[in-house]
């Protein structure tokens, strides 16, 4: 149920009135302007390709830009009717949760009960009444309790995403900015994440940021979509906007949930679900085997069959066709200064293969990646093969240099002539979408174009035999995603090895050969995509989800067996 | 059971143990004042023997710059020499430099004393709740402490990230010419550490002028009494062996 805005007696909860901003000495505005309000007890999903300015308008909200980070904001940005700009951002956090996109950015580094109880303290509220909210909010977002002495820069970046979540959550602020909550988080700890932060409160409003739409759209009032240019392009209920509007997001790269491509194969056969759909399941309720028309689902099936075909891999390489590029035998895998987490290790990745590494957060699928590209000493047992190149979790840790192109030159083999040094850059600027941005630092970029500009040294040179790409997704909108697959499969037809640590089901399951699934401080299963990734038992226990598709899998299944 | 102990009560004995190593010229005192805290540390702390020896090495290369400069420039130290010479073993500049080399790591032993068994954590929330200490202040304290093994694996991840665009594992020591290298960016990181810590403390509300609450704050008991009483009847103790021996 939500209010409108224009009745005289409802006021927004926040509201940008063609607001826009801008970053010293850049030429362009970062955003804007952009008009947008969110009603009191709203739920509204904020979308847009990277770089778009997502990010910016967030910080925004409570005078964070220009009060701590300097930017020129024009325009007029309230919160609960009241200009933001007159408060500190610190007086606004009893009023705003704010989760920002790098958990780090949440984070101050102190223990993890330390860091959850810090907004309340700084609320000035009663010792046991903190206490109390702790143990709620730990037991609500699933974190341990052995978790609570823990310093939260020890945890994985899985980990310390919960962590930032809970230590946002426990302010029970009546509007909750969320930017990117779930990037990092496995299939489950997303799910269970997004049910938390949905739950439909008539006092309490949610702006979220998130590119897994899939289990979160069916939650949102309304759907908000900024274009490249950092102006609203499309505004409206979830379902009208990813079926009317799907052709514009889908040009600019904007994510849309997987329903709405098999809503619109449906609709291309001529049985169209009845209401647009928010999920697979959904788009499929129309056409049950069982009491379905004979004849819709035989105009059904071929579109259906495209649509789970189209997610999966191209076939592996046989057995044996191709040679180990590197080998983990009986590895002991611990990450830096830190305990073994992974014991007794038999991995090996062919040339031309691509290996899924899969778990929940904390598995120790990070270490293994590491491991596997030889840049972390095992701590037991042996590795053979070649160095490989490792796209970090955070971009910005592989980032040496003070440019974006200076990055991808020094990222190019030395042996390399100049002129095609600058010929590989030219071309892996325009393949990743970093034209414009060649003479900007690294970490000025937004998440996203951090990734690409990470992506884009791996990839411009063919300086490693294997890659190992750690959530290689995460900050990535459909467009940049589209490009690494291409990349991906690209490097694949070159014999190269890739190891693909990735939460993304989907993802896994269009690119990898062959997945292994990392749990319980060891591999708890190997083998094709096909067969590890329906494996609903494996998948519970390993705290992981079947790919989306699985619905649309299932009911060929039950068509076929009628 | 060192960790338990209020890290005000650790702070004050460590602080009147490092007076009293500044004061007292005697190769014995200081050697007891790096024997009886590291000590401590193996027996009730459980910390490993190599590691202390691994955390002397800045203090011992620090103390030997004090010993040659007692034997190579007499004069300049001559305020030490003429306190060493008041002591039992009076051969004027190298038992001077001795000293000197001893003070520079009882000093250091003192300092990792609190260091190993105090969490930063701890230590601020008790400043802040029995001295008073700005919450600002006390958290920019903190976040400074917290560095520390930070910048480590900070810097363990730039030389992953070195190392793999040179086609190579990274060493496992780096050399000089490697750590030298990652100075400037380890500063840089540190710069953009604190501001994002800054906007994080500032989002979730930390003000400079208003009461806040202050949790798991370590409060003072039993232990800190029996801990300050040992603590200075065995400086007492290291002070008199000048005198007996």
């Amino acid at each position: 149920m939500t209010s409108d805005p224009r009745s005289p007696d409802v006021t927004p909860v926040a509201e940008w009135q063609d607001a826009r901003v801008r970053y010293p000495y850049e030429q362009r505005d970062a955003v804007g302007p952009v008009t947008l309000h969110i009603r009191p007890g709203e739920r509204l999903l904020l979308l847009g390709p990277s770089g778009s300015g997502k990010s910016t308008l967030l910080l925004t909200l409570t005078g964070l830009i220009p009060r701590s980070i300097p930017a020129e904001v024009g325009g007029n940005v309230r919160l609960y009717g009241t200009d933001a700009a007159k408060r500190e951002p610190w007086a606004w956090a009893k009023d705003v949760a704010q989760y920002f996109q790098d958990a780090d950015q949440t984070l101050c580094g102190m223990r993890v009960e330390d860091e959850i109880a810090f907004a309340l303290e700084n609320r000035a509220l009663p010792p046991h009444l903190i206490a109390d909210s702790v143990a709620a909010v730990m037991a609500r977002v699933g974190l341990p309790d052995e978790w609570r002495a823990r310093r939260s820069t020890t945890l994985s970046g899985g980990e310390r995403q919960l962590v930032a979540l809970a230590a946002t959550l426990v302010q029970d602020a009546p509007l909750f900015v969320a930017d990117e909550p779930t990037a990092h988080l496995s299939p489950e700890a997303a799910e269970r994440l997004h049910r938390l932060l949905m739950e439909k409160r008539p006092d309490h409003s949610i702006l979220i940021v998130d590119h897994r739409l899939d289990g979160l759209v069916g939650s949102v009032d309304r759907v908000a979509v900024l274009g490249p240019d950092g102006t609203v392009i499309a505004e409206g209920e979830p379902r009208s906007v990813f079926r009317e509007k799907r052709d514009l997001l889908a040009a600019h790269g904007i994510w849309r949930p997987v329903s709405s491509e098999l809503d619109r194969a449906l609709g291309d056969a001529g049985v169209v679900p009845p209401r647009a759909p928010l999920s697979v399941t959904e788009a499929l309720a129309h056409l049950d085997p069982a009491t379905a028309p004979p004849d819709a689902i035989a105009k059904a099936k071929p579109a259906i069959e495209a649509f789970v075909a189209k997610r999966q891999a191209e076939p592996a390489p046989p057995e044996g066709g191709s040679r180990p590029l590197a080998e983990l035998k009986q590895a002991d895998c611990a990450p830096f200064l830190g305990p073994v987490v992974l014991h007794g290790i038999d991995v090996a990745i062919r040339e031309g293969e691509v290996l899924g590494i899969l778990g929940a957060n904390g598995a120790g699928k990070s270490t293994l990646g590491a491991c596997l590209a030889g840049l972390l000493p095992l701590k037991g047992g042996s590795r053979s093969g070649p160095t490989g190149g490792l796209a970090f979790q955070r971009p910005e840790n592989q980032f040496l240099t003070g440019s974006v192109r200076e990055e991808i030159l020094t990222a190019l083999p030395k042996p390399m002539p100049a002129p095609e040094k600058l010929r590989r850059a030219s071309d892996a600027i325009a393949t990743w979408q970093l034209a414009g941005l060649e003479s900007q630092h690294p970490f000025t970029l937004s998440q996203g174009q951090k990734r690409r500009l990470a992506l884009a040294t791996l990839t411009a040179g063919e300086t490693w035999p294997l890659l190992v790409l750690d959530e290689p997704t995460a900050g990535l909108d459909a467009h940049g995603v589209s490009r690494l697959t291409e990349e991906i499969a690209a490097l694949r037809r070159k014999d190269r090895a890739i190891a693909l640590i990735t939460h993304e089901m989907d993802f896994a399951l269009r690119l990898c050969t062959r997945c292994i699934i990392v749990g319980e401080g060891r591999i708890l299963a190997e083998g094709a995509p096909d067969a590890v990734l329906f494996d609903r038992e494996l998948m519970k226990r390993a705290r992981l989800a079947e790919p989306s598709c699985a619905p649309a899998r299932r009911w060929l299944e039950r068509v076929a067996s009628c | 059971m060192l960790r338990s102990i209020n890290p005000i009560t650790k702070l004050a004995v460590c602080f009147l143990w490092l007076g009293a190593a500044m004061l007292v010229f005697d190769p014995r005192f200081q050697a007891a004042c790096i024997l009886v805290p590291a000590l401590a540390l193996v027996l009730l702390n459980r910390t490993s023997p190599l590691l202390l020896l691994a955390l002397m090495i800045p203090f011992c290369l620090f103390g030997f710059g004090f010993l040659t400069t007692s034997v190579l420039f007499r004069k300049e130290s001559e305020f030490a020499l003429q306190m060493a010479g008041e002591s039992l073993i009076a051969t004027p500049a190298f038992s001077a430099g001795i000293v000197l080399f001893l003070r520079a790591v009882a000093c250091g032993m003192i300092s990792v004393f609190f260091a190993l068994t105090t969490d930063p954590n701890r230590a601020v929330r008790s400043l802040m709740v029995s001295l008073n200490l700005p919450a600002r202040v006390g958290y920019s304290l903190f976040a400074a402490m917290q560095l520390a093994p930070d910048l480590a694996a900070e810097a363990q991840q730039m030389r992953i990230a070195r190392a793999m665009r040179a086609g190579r594992p990274p060493r496992r020591i780096p050399g000089p010419a490697e750590l030298f290298s990652l100075v400037i960016p380890l500063l840089a990181f540190a710069i953009r550490r604190a501001g994002r810590t800054a906007i994080a403390m500032e989002a979730r509300g930390l003000s400079p002028t208003t009461p806040r609450t202050i949790m798991n704050a370590p409060g003072f008991g039993q232990n800190d009494l029996v801990f300050a009483g040992a603590a200075f009847i065995l400086l007492c103790l290291c002070g008199l062996l000048p005198l007996r021996f």
